[in-house]
């Protein structure tokens, strides 16, 4: 607890606000930070992503560093929770009469089809975000009454930096005005010239107070809203003495306009007069982006996603005769809610909507890369041609592989092979682990057990066979040992295996011999309970290496985790460095005195960008070279790495950067669950010849 | 004045024992039917759910059903199964004594006897050898071989098998094996929906219903981290703690601290995150 404002940063908090922000919406999103220095209209958020500044400046009134975040946290967490993006034009509201359109959706997003109903979209959405977070911070300040405190004090705080009215056009003026209703002001001074759209924007803005009011609320909200502020010029100041007007929603002024009806005029645009009004963000909220015009996963500004679903492209500036085509235009009519004949949305996700971030990034082979979102890690890559190691140069991304119906992958490779599985289990106990611990009643031990020997007597006195169980065994402790299993998923694991001759009809390809190998090994290292992590990787260049985590190690069995195993797919390439460095980096942070990192891999290190500079004879010595040096790299960190391969050429490769201990090549893909075992346990066995004398826990 | 008869009275004794449960679904009228048919019941559900809070009331359920037909019925025997645990600890084995050896019933085979609901409470805990032993109990023949004595106690009309367990966070090698699973009627639990758990935090932790409004959204937006495999439960016991120390003047944010996050998580940003929400929920 700290007093006096002062600046509190984004980084350390990350994982408890996204956490936050999924107990509050139900759904996973990720923290991106911004610097102060950029453009807060730059960083919309997505469906998953939140976007926050990485630093802000705090109040005195603020108890904890946390507060501002949570804030603007649960403001984009209720987004979800009240519906905002769930928006129906058909679904009936209990406040306005009804102006939305009712169209033919053609498979479009509602909110797409209402902004584009309007002639100005960007606008449009400018004034639903401004009602539509008035109808958020409403609701939050009434359900959740551990945030009323921070609350006031952030959208006190965002009041104290909001621009002045007197140095603003009447429209822009107005929608300022729209903006403090939103941040809960109450009472205003006004030019007495905007003193009568202001109480009508009030009555508007009032209804969405009302706890019955949803995203529907807004929207018809939204027409009236922008009604008012259309029929206001945009030049020049507004006019008339300072005027104070009371913008409670019970003053009997604002009731009176409660009923007042659409002007017939949208605008008369004047001279170099333009349209579109800027809002000046608020701090603590998101900034309407492409979400609003149904492009969940887009993180571009709203204009450019405007641009690529209208075939209206607002421009800043026109000239003065297409000013007056488009003047006797929007006089012709008021909002006009029948013009939905927009171009269709691009795809989704697009190529490259990312973030404005990684502009200017996706086809470079030069430069570091940067972690931009919450799961991304950059780690340097060996380039063997120059000697030296490339900084930031390989983006490892994080991801969970589609979630598969069931666990139905896993219990199959359980079944298929659990003829294997006892064996495994004995064997997994025997060479156990470091620590040991006593298990009673067992057949074979070291000393007796007396309840045992009590019973086994009585057994005897009446005549019943005893148990042999009557030893108390000391055996190894299983929970030092930690294993990361790293799944090649390039394109090749697709290709199809030849045909079993004991399962005719059956058709395998090489992923499914992956995936049944790792199953069985889960199956046999949940009974001896080593630590294990499950890993798919693949990539599709230096910037994004792919890895799907099945299981972290330290995340718990779960059943989502045996359906993720199903959800494992063929993808792009073998990038095999920097996923080796990620996950030892993961490994060096256990507590287990033994970490293993086993590769399971078809084919030798391939990728997009992965040495091509040098020409196409440089490219496997420098792949081979730069896992060569993750390997060493991983080895210093005391992780001891495994490869297994079913590459039958992958001894002509892998003897040059493994140790001969260290790898092995299966000639036939099939053998592949019954070896990856027996391999498992002679890395695990072979770091135990290693080690000095066991003790007793 | 309308006459009592002597099982009315009894049942009416046993009303002001009855044990609090509010039904979420059908299960208790699903219960009943399979207590009438003999149908052995298995309950699934996440710890602190209410299965073993739904095991007492329907076990009260049968003895008030019974006391009103004019015969006595039972209580409920509870066995919590552990891996340590022998099919001689439910069976029964032979003890020593100064006079030689005897028998001495375990609880199944007590129960067995007797009559009456036997619950085996997280019954994947145990080997699966020593639940073979249910197997004849649990199919037609409604039976309990008791090998050491080489004789086999068939089982009281009144009796009924119950077991439970938590299919979440058991390891797959504790499933319950097919041949053991199959014989049981199942029925799953979840915690229950905001306003039923309102009702039962209030009426557990006596508290005002604002209060244990407020718990219970906490528990429901904290399960929303239970999905995403980020935590696990809180469950509804654990509200109810949380809502017994505010009702004893408890700031209430100290008690969901003790309560629930100490107890949902040990990781520090996991506890940050459910502290936030708890403060959402609670703070000033």
């Amino acid at each position: 607890m700290t007093a006096g404002p002062r600046v509190v940063g984004l980084r350390g908090l990350e994982r408890s606000l996204a956490l936050f922000h999924q107990a509050l919406s139900d759904r996973p999103c990720s923290l991106v930070p911004y610097e102060n220095d950029a453009h807060e209209r730059q960083h919309p958020d997505t469906a998953s992503s939140v976007r926050l500044p990485s630093h802000v400046q705090v109040p005195e009134a603020a108890r904890t560093d946390a507060e501002w975040y949570r804030v603007a946290v649960a403001h984009r967490a209720m987004h979800h929770e009240l519906g905002t993006f769930s928006f129906d034009l058909s679904r009936d509201e209990p406040f306005f009469r009804r102006l939305r359109p009712s169209v033919d959706l053609q498979e479009r997003n509602p909110l797409e089809v209402f902004f584009g109903s309007f002639s100005r979209p960007v606008f449009a959405v400018e004034v639903f975000a401004a009602l539509e977070d008035l109808r958020i911070d409403e609701s939050v300040i009434r359900t959740w009454k551990g945030l009323r405190r921070p609350y006031n004090w952030v959208r006190e705080d965002a009041l104290a930096s909001r621009p002045d009215l007197a140095e603003l056009p009447p429209r822009t003026a107005a929608a300022e005005v729209l903006v403090r209703l939103s941040l809960g002001l109450d009472e205003i001074k006004v030019p007495e010239s905007l003193r009568s759209p202001v109480l009508q924007l009030a009555s508007v803005a009032a209804v969405l107070t009302s706890p019955k009011a949803t995203v529907e609320t807004s929207a018809e909200a939204t027409v009236r809203a922008y009604s008012v502020l259309a029929r206001l010029p945009n030049l020049g100041t507004a006019t008339g003495p300072p005027t104070r007007v009371s913008l409670d929603g019970d003053d009997a002024e604002l009731r009176e306009q409660r009923s007042y009806s659409l002007g017939t005029k949208e605008v008369r645009l004047e001279g170099s007069e333009v349209f579109d009004v800027r809002f000046a963000p608020v701090r603590y909220r998101d900034v309407p982006g492409p979400r609003y015009l149904g492009q969940q996963a887009s993180g571009m500004p709203l204009r450019e996603a405007i641009l690529r679903t209208t075939a209206e492209a607002p421009a800043p500036v026109e000239s003065s005769e297409e000013l007056s085509q488009k003047s006797q235009q929007a006089e012709s009519g008021q909002v006009d809610v029948t013009n939905t004949a927009r171009a269709a949305p691009p795809p989704e996700p697009l190529p490259h909507d990312h973030g404005p971030d990684l502009d200017g990034h996706h086809h470079a082979t030069e430069g570091p890369l940067q972690a931009t979102a919450r799961g991304e890690y950059v780690y340097p890559e060996w380039d063997d041609v120059a000697s030296a190691y490339l900084s930031d140069w390989c983006r490892v991304r994080e991801s969970r592989p589609r979630i598969g119906g069931s666990a139905h992958v896993y219990r199959q490779a359980v079944m298929r092979h659990r003829h294997l599985l006892p064996e495994l289990v004995a064997e997994l106990r025997r060479v156990g682990s470091d620590g040991l611990r006593r298990v009673h009643r067992t057949r074979f031990g070291d000393e007796l057990h007396l309840d045992a020997c009590i019973e086994a007597t009585v057994d005897l006195r009446v005549g019943v066979t005893p148990s042999e169980a009557i030893y108390t065994d000391v055996t190894r402790d299983a929970r030092d040992v930690v294993v990361a299993f790293a799944v090649d998923l390039s394109s090749s694991t697709a290709e199809r295996l030849p045909v079993d001759p004991r399962r005719p009809g059956e058709v395998r390809r090489i992923l499914d011999v992956e995936r049944e190998a790792v199953c069985l090994l889960v199956a046999a290292l949940e009974r001896v309970g080593d630590s294990y992590g499950i890993y798919g990787f693949s990539g599709t260049g230096r910037q994004d290496v792919r890895l799907r985590v099945v299981k972290d190690i330290a995340e718990r069995r779960s059943p989502a985790m045996l359906h993720r195993i199903e959800g494992l797919r063929p993808e792009h390439t073998t990038r095999m460095g920097p996923v080796i460095r990620h996950l030892a980096r993961k490994l060096k942070n256990d507590a287990a005195p033994t970490k293993l990192l086993m590769v399971i891999s078809d084919g030798r290190p391939f990728d997009l960008d992965y040495g091509q500079q040098y020409g196409d004879e440089a490219v496997l010595p420098y792949a081979l070279a730069d896992t060569a040096r993750a390997l060493q790299e991983a080895r210093d960190q005391g992780v001891r790495p495994y490869l297994v391969t079913v590459d039958a050429l992958g001894d002509d490769y892998l003897r040059t950067i493994c140790d001969p201990d260290e790898y092995h090549v299966l000639d036939d893909a099939r053998g592949l669950p019954a070896s990856l075992a027996s391999l498992y346990l002679a890395a695990r066995s072979r770091r135990r010849r290693n080690q000095g004398e066991l003790t007793l826990r | 004045m309308p006459s009592i008869s002597s099982g009315e009275a009894a049942a009416a004794s046993l009303a002001d024992e009855a044990p609090f449960y509010l039904p979420v679904h059908d299960e208790v009228d699903l219960f009943r039917t399979a207590y009438e048919q003999r149908i052995p019941v298995l309950l699934k559900g996440p710890t602190g759910c209410g299965k073993t809070r739904f095991v007492e009331f329907v076990a009260w359920d049968v003895r008030r059903r019974a006391a009103l037909e004019g015969h006595d019925a039972a209580g409920l025997v509870t066995i919590t199964c552990h891996d340590d645990m022998t099919a001689a600890d439910l069976v029964g084995r032979h003890l020593l004594s100064a006079e030689g050896t005897y028998w001495q019933d375990g609880p199944l085979t007590s129960a067995v006897r007797n009559g009456g609901i036997c619950y085996l409470d997280e019954v994947v805990e145990a080997r699966k050898d020593t639940t073979v032993v249910l197997h004849a109990l649990t199919d037609h023949r409604r039976m309990l071989p008791i090998e050491r004595l080489g004789r086999t106690v068939e089982a009281h009309p009144d009796f009924l098998l119950v077991v439970s367990y938590n299919p979440g966070y058991q390891s797959s090698t504790k499933d319950l094996k097919p041949s053991t699973r199959q014989r049981f009627l199942a029925i799953g639990f979840d915690y229950p929906g905001e306003d039923l758990e309102t009702e039962v935090i209030a009426h557990e932790a006596r508290i005002d219903d604002e209060t244990a409004a407020a718990l219970a959204r906490l528990g429901s937006r904290l399960r929303r981290l239970d999905k995403a495999d980020v935590l696990e439960g809180p469950s509804t016991r654990l509200l109810i703690y949380a809502g017994a120390l505010i009702g004893q003047g408890v700031d209430p944010l100290r008690a969901c601290d003790v309560a629930v996050v100490q107890a949902v998580s040990d990781e520090a940003e996991v506890q940050d995150s459910v502290r936030g929400v708890a403060e959402a929920v609670f703070g000033t």
